[in-house]
């Protein structure tokens, strides 16, 4: 039987490179990634190995996955699982980055805030709708509209914290290029 | 997906190895051989800028009967695009030769 077991991630936002380091020491311990679970990975047992982890942000039309893959696959990176806009690849240690360059470094950010910037300005709009709604009604209505305020105000702290890590990311990168 | 400007010697190479129809695997091949391994575009940067030229029309597909190695060609506003910054790019080496040569003489 084949043993398996689940590593959280850090949140891809916030800790990218700490995740693909985690997933590294896993696996020279024997414990490779098999496939992207609810906010983490799930990991199966095999022979050790050294490989170093890399993760992509694209959104891919059915004809257009080969030729990704295929140039992941020419430059030394194995893939290893995708989800959504997410795809995962691995590769023998001293094999060169995937980004080589600066811009398209920063796009790559870009693409992965695409989503959860969305989500972060539609959440923060209906809070404060919701905010507004609680104080300019009474009763029944006020109730639930304070509820639902806090409700939805647990949801869109992360995703305005998630939208902000990625932002932060793009501009340390930038700034590093400045020096 | 922002607009290319001036280009950097990324999207230079690759447009300089699309004179000619390749896939993205020559293309990087080409650049490595080319700069006996200083040069390489990781797989990711490089179908980044593939994309992004085809969306500005500096490349177009080329041939797509084989999906995994899909060939690419300069477009004429492409080759326009290069050839100016060629110019760009022989007025700072041209820069540069002169000021050398005069602090020998």
């Amino acid at each position: 039987m084949k043993k398996i077991k689940y590593m959280m991630s850090g949140g891809l936002a916030f800790s990218e490179q700490q995740d693909m380091e985690k997933l590294r020491k896993k696996s020279l311990k024997g414990w490779h990634v098999k496939d992207f679970k609810f906010m983490g990975y799930g990991l199966e047992y095999g022979e050790k190995e050294d490989v170093i982890y890399s993760i992509d942000y694209r959104f891919l039309d059915e004809n257009e996955r080969e030729e990704y893959l295929d140039f992941f696959s020419a430059a030394g990176w194995r893939h290893v699982c995708s989800e959504a806009d997410m795809h995962l690849f691995k590769a023998a240690p001293n094999t060169a980055p995937i980004y080589s360059d600066k811009d398209s470094k920063i796009e790559k950010h870009h693409r992965q805030g695409k989503v959860i910037n969305g989500m972060a300005l539609g959440l923060l709009a209906f809070t404060i709708a919701l905010f507004f709604v609680s104080i300019f009604t009474t009763g029944t209505f006020q109730t639930v509209a304070k509820i639902s305020f806090f409700g939805v105000f647990v949801f869109t702290v992360p995703a305005i914290m998630t939208a902000m890590a990625i932002y932060y990311q793009k501009w340390k990168i930038k700034l590093k290029e400045a020096k | 997906m922002k607009q290319i400007e001036q280009l950097t010697d990324s999207v230079f190479y690759i447009m300089a190895a699309l004179t000619t129809p390749r896939h993205g695997y020559a293309v990087m091949n080409l650049i490595e051989e080319t700069t006996k391994g200083t040069v390489s575009i990781g797989p990711a940067s490089m179908y980044t800028i593939i994309k992004k030229l085809l969306q500005q029309e500096f490349i177009y597909l080329y041939d797509d009967s084989d999906s995994r190695r899909k060939t690419y060609l300069l477009t004429e506003k492409g080759r326009e695009v290069l050839t100016e910054d060629i110019e760009r790019r022989k007025v700072m080496i041209q820069l540069a030769e002169n000021g050398l040569k005069e602090e020998q003489s």
